[in-house]
């Protein structure tokens, strides 16, 4: 029987230590800054154990019975910690507090534990062996649970499968316990059902772990993806959570269906209000349809033609059910001719001419994209503008990349254009900028087409103001043998996230 | 029948190699456009077929380079028509030939021109009539893209090939004193473009030793500046700062100061320079055409080619200078001309390499390499999306004597030179044989001039360059050393002689 007991102190201190690791490495995990955390976490558990060996004098009789119900309560909340821990960070607000209880409840529970079986065995050893042998295998399992969890568990197992695992060794422990102190014990049967209860409890658990896991990551990393693919030119993301879709192209966001009212409306009505009868309008970029949704709110304009590179991402917005809602099926309107081709070269060799011309390109994160921003393409562009004609460009936001904003309209102004800079607030990217350009005088619209939910006529003035924080940097032009802009880019957003 | 394991084992790595190979297609390819068997019957004096025919005119150019082509130019530019140009390749363009696939044209020697300074007049005058330059702005679309060049050292790529990674306190004071020194040089006025027109004897000295020895001198020992000083020489020489006159290593730093990040470049290289000097004296050139014999006369000059004597006024001899002995009748042997071998392929991509976080360039040099690096043809695109892409390895062989490496470039087959290139680029680009599908080699013998010491202040060098007379010489090599600028400058220079004796005798 001794060794029996022995073994039995061994589980217990590794159950405890695996316990302890488990809400350190889930603190690491989710929260970061390891050290802080496992320092915390550490000295809460001692702490606690502490507390609980100070609260076992309280415990007069009945020890056996006691300790195979401490025993029982560790398998249950030790064993669940792990998915509770996961779950309280996916869906609450407290997941520190939640964790520093749990943490605080394990050790002392734990705490109590070794007391209590020494008090127990005291009669049959002489007190210099049971302190001797007790608290050598107390130390034995605490060294093979920290070998035990970074080499098998954690990689094979998991941190809540784990978590119950060790929840169904320390359950094993009070069922055992019913035997080794069978005398000591007023009945055992009751105690029995339970412990086999609890496991089976365990073991659902265990079955179940990946569902506990999936439920809480999905609602830790991401809204739901609806659709995800690597076309040859991009790698495009659609997620939806509630009624909110957005389209992220290589992880960058591009719209938020909340919001992107503002955004297009901003692209598009300034300037196409103050074309007197637009009849013709390019677009280049802009494959979601969002800002030909716009444009097609213009009964004199006959033709739109969008040229974006991407033949999936057109095909995409003309037949998801979910973005033709979103674009109102501007794909599908007559008046749309979609040409799939590269926009520089396109621009390059087409001879047409456009009374309204909307670039509406990603940001110039890289030297291919930066291309799109230069004196040599805003050149090429402008020849495709009519007498009357204007044009926006997409350019960055004033405030997170001001640089690059006004390098933007630098480059512009050296193709020969007028610039006319105005910006507007989209919760989901911040401020954002546009420029209007022609080779005429703009002057902003007196009237707007109706129903629209953001631009207005009597706030259109504010958005050419721009307050000290975004105000115009000197900078110099965008040139294909300097790309100054992508360089301008990439610091702005480095300093933002330093 | 039993197997054995030695059998057994065969199979089994045979089908492990099956494995492996899977992934690799074959590499197609071979040498290109290999002109020495045209030089080497002048050289060994072959028999060469009699005159058939007499045509006569006021000039003949032979060689249909860039300095025969600028030659032509001028003339025609003025005026003068009555000229024939005699160019010994089926292609004309000399070291600015061009070739084109379905990807993208591409070039298979020189492939730019920096930006040209304000004393390089004829060069500028060329490009205002090409719209490179236009109301005194470069056209955007002819200047180098961002990103220039890269340099691959210590593990990675960084931008501009000047090292800047791992430099130590000596290597940066170093590379301070070296650039204090070429400011000091480029003050002098000595170091210009076209170089006759700063050439001046109070540098001679300069050209007496080698770079390696007035780098010794200045105490510069740093061994990454070498490094780097050795790459630029035989980048623009074909030889190492050992084999290169102080003055002409000095030259190709001070000569410059460019107004505008450059160089101008095309996907075909000075390709596109050639083309358009061809659309303007195209109906003039005559290719394939080697001449093998020049004969002075009392009041003209004879010029045999194939089976036709070309009589005319004036020779415009454009072609490298070290021929002339061999065709022109009673020219002495030259002894001062010295030219470096090279090697360059043309290499097609069906799949762009994995880049690992660097932005492709234009240049990209590899630190340690025997090579010169590669340039990418479809970096001019205005495309923001490639999928295939072609580039044009370089390689100086600069290493050893010209003789030993004009021998290795002979006796070495084609498939010698693909390795050797991929295990060049496998250093940087380890995925490399799964992106090229095909390597052609072209060989130059005798590649570009070599300012060897000596070489800038020699008498024969400057007598050739400034003859008079009904025989003009043109070729670059007259400069000492082999580029673009030196080479129009030259031809131009030679078509005015002639326009002012013609000019004069009208007069008179």
């Amino acid at each position: 029987m001794g060794i029996l007991l022995f073994i039995s102190v061994l589980l217990i201190a590794a159950c405890g230590l695996i316990y302890e690791l488990i809400a350190g490495t889930l603190a690491s995990y989710l929260l970061g800054d390891s050290v802080l955390q496992f320092s915390t976490i550490i000295g809460c558990y001692l702490f606690a154990m502490g507390i609980g060996s100070a609260l076992s004098r309280y415990i007069h009789r009945g020890l056996a019975y006691r300790f195979v119900w401490i025993e029982l309560m560790l398998g249950v909340i030790g064993g669940f910690s792990s998915a509770l821990l996961f779950l309280a960070f996916a869906y609450s607000q407290g997941f520190q507090v939640i964790m520093y209880a749990l943490v605080m409840v394990i050790g002392m529970l734990v705490g109590l534990e070794i007391p209590i079986l020494m008090r127990i065995v005291r009669e049959r050893y002489h007190f210099r062996d049971v302190v001797a042998h007790v608290l050598t295998f107390d130390y034995l399992g605490a060294l093979g649970a920290s070998l035990l969890f970074p080499i098998l568990l954690v990689p094979y197992l998991g941190l809540v499968r784990s978590a119950m695992l060790f929840g169904l060794v320390n359950v094993a422990v009070a069922l055992w316990s019913t035997f080794l102190f069978s005398r000591q014990l007023p009945s055992t049967r009751g105690l029995r059902m339970l412990c086999v209860m609890v496991m089976c409890g365990l073991v659902v658990g265990l079955a179940e772990a990946k569902r506990i896991t999936a439920a809480a990551e999905d609602n830790i990393y991401a809204d739901e993806i609806i659709f995800a693919r690597d076309t040859r030119y991009q790698h495009i993301v659609l997620t939806r959570f509630k009624d909110d879709i957005r389209l992220f192209l290589n992880s960058h966001l591009q719209f938020s269906s909340r919001d992107e009212y503002r955004y297009h409306e901003a692209l598009i009505h300034p300037g196409l209000s103050a074309v007197s009868a637009p009849r013709r309008v390019l677009v280049l970029g802009g494959g979601d349809g969002l800002a030909v949704r716009e444009i097609l709110k213009y009964p004199q304009v006959e033709s739109v033609t969008l040229v974006d590179l991407d033949p999936e991402m057109t095909h995409l917005f003309s037949t998801h059910p979910m973005l033709t809602g979103l674009n109102q099926r501007s794909f599908q309107s007559p008046r749309v001719h979609i040409i799939n081709a590269d926009a520089f070269p396109w621009v390059d060799s087409n001879t047409d001419n456009f009374d309204f011309i909307v670039i509406d390109f990603p940001d110039p994160t890289n030297y291919s994209l930066g291309k799109l921003y230069t004196t040599a393409f805003y050149k090429a562009a402008a020849r495709h503008l009519s007498a009357q004609g204007l044009m926006v460009v997409q350019s960055t936001s004033p405030m997170f990349a001001r640089d690059s904003y006004w390098c933007i309209v630098e480059t512009l102004k050296q193709a020969g254009l007028k610039t006319y800079p105005y910006h507007v607030y989209v919760p989901s990217f911040g401020e954002w900028g546009f420029v209007i350009a022609s080779t005429h005088e703009y002057l902003p619209p007196t009237s707007l087409p109706a129903g629209l939910r953001f631009v207005s006529v009597d706030g259109l003035p504010s958005m050419f103001q721009f307050p000290p924080d975004m105000s115009p940097m000197s900078m110099p032009a965008n040139r294909l043998n300097d790309q100054v802009l992508v360089r301008a880019y990439d610091q702005d957003w480095k300093d933002i996230s330093h | 029948m039993r197997v054995s394991r030695r059998k057994f084992l065969q199979a089994g790595s045979a089908a492990l190699v099956g494995l492996s190979v899977k992934g690799e297609r074959p590499i197609g390819g071979s040498f290109v456009n290999d002109s020495f068997p045209l030089g080497h019957q002048l050289r060994d004096r072959g028999s060469f077929p009699a005159v058939r025919q007499i045509e006569k005119h006021s000039v003949a150019i032979v060689g249909g380079g860039i300095a025969g082509l600028s030659a032509a130019w001028r003339l025609h530019k003025r005026g003068f028509t009555d000229f024939i140009l005699l160019e010994m390749n089926e292609q004309p363009g000399g070291n600015s030939r061009w070739g084109q696939n379905e990807i993208t044209a591409y070039p298979w020697a020189a492939h730019y021109v920096p930006v040209p300074g304000p004393k390089a007049t004829y060069v500028r005058e060329l490009f205002e009539e090409l719209e490179v330059l236009k109301n005194g702005e470069w056209n955007e679309r002819f200047l180098c893209f961002a990103p220039q060049e890269r340099l691959f050292l210590y593990g990675k790529w960084q931008e501009g090939i000047e090292p800047a990674l791992g430099l130590a306190d000596k290597d940066r004071e170093q590379f301070r004193r070296l650039e204090d020194s070429i400011h000091a040089f480029r003050e002098t006025g000595g170091f210009t473009v076209p170089m006759e027109r700063g050439l001046s004897s109070k540098q001679a000295e300069l050209d007496r030793i080698s770079f390696q020895d007035w780098l010794r001198a200045q105490r510069m020992d740093s061994r990454i500046l070498n490094w780097y000083l050795d790459y630029c020489c035989r980048d623009d020489y074909g030889s190492l700062t050992s084999e290169t006159s102080a003055w002409g290593g000095i030259h190709y730093f001070a000569s410059r100061e460019p107004e505008e990040k450059g160089p101008l470049t095309w996907p075909e290289g000075n390709g596109w320079i050639v083309k358009k000097l061809l659309e303007r004296v195209g109906s003039c050139v005559r290719a394939g055409k080697m001449v093998h014999r020049i004969q002075r006369r009392k009041h003209d000059l004879s010029v045999f080619c194939g089976d036709t004597e070309h009589k005319a006024q004036f020779v415009i001899f454009a072609a490298p200078t070290f021929l002339a002995p061999y065709i022109v009748e009673g020219m002495p042997r030259l002894h001062g001309f010295e030219y470096s071998p090279w090697l360059t392929a043309n290499l097609t991509l069906d799949h762009i390499p994995a880049t690992y976080g660097s932005d492709p360039t234009w240049d990209n040099v590899v630190m340690g390499s025997p090579a010169l690096g590669y340039v990418d043809a479809m970096h001019q695109t205005l495309q923001s999306r490639v999928e295939r892409t072609l580039w044009t390895f370089y390689w100086a062989l600069a290493d050893g004597t010209p003789a030993d490496n004009r021998r290795l470039l002979l006796e070495k087959d084609w498939a010698y030179w693909k390795e050797a290139i991929l295990h060049d680029l496998e250093r940087v680009h380890p995925d490399i044989r799964r992106c090229v599908s095909r390597i052609d080699v072209m060989r130059f013998g005798h590649a570009m001039a070599r300012p060897k010491p000596g070489a800038i202040f020699s008498r024969e060098r400057r007598y050739l360059a400034n003859l008079n007379g009904r025989l003009l010489f043109a070729n670059s090599d007259l400069s000492g050393f082999s580029i673009f600028e030196e080479a129009q400058y030259r031809g131009v220079q030679a078509a005015e002689k002639v326009l002012a004796t013609v000019a004069g005798h009208l007069d008179s």
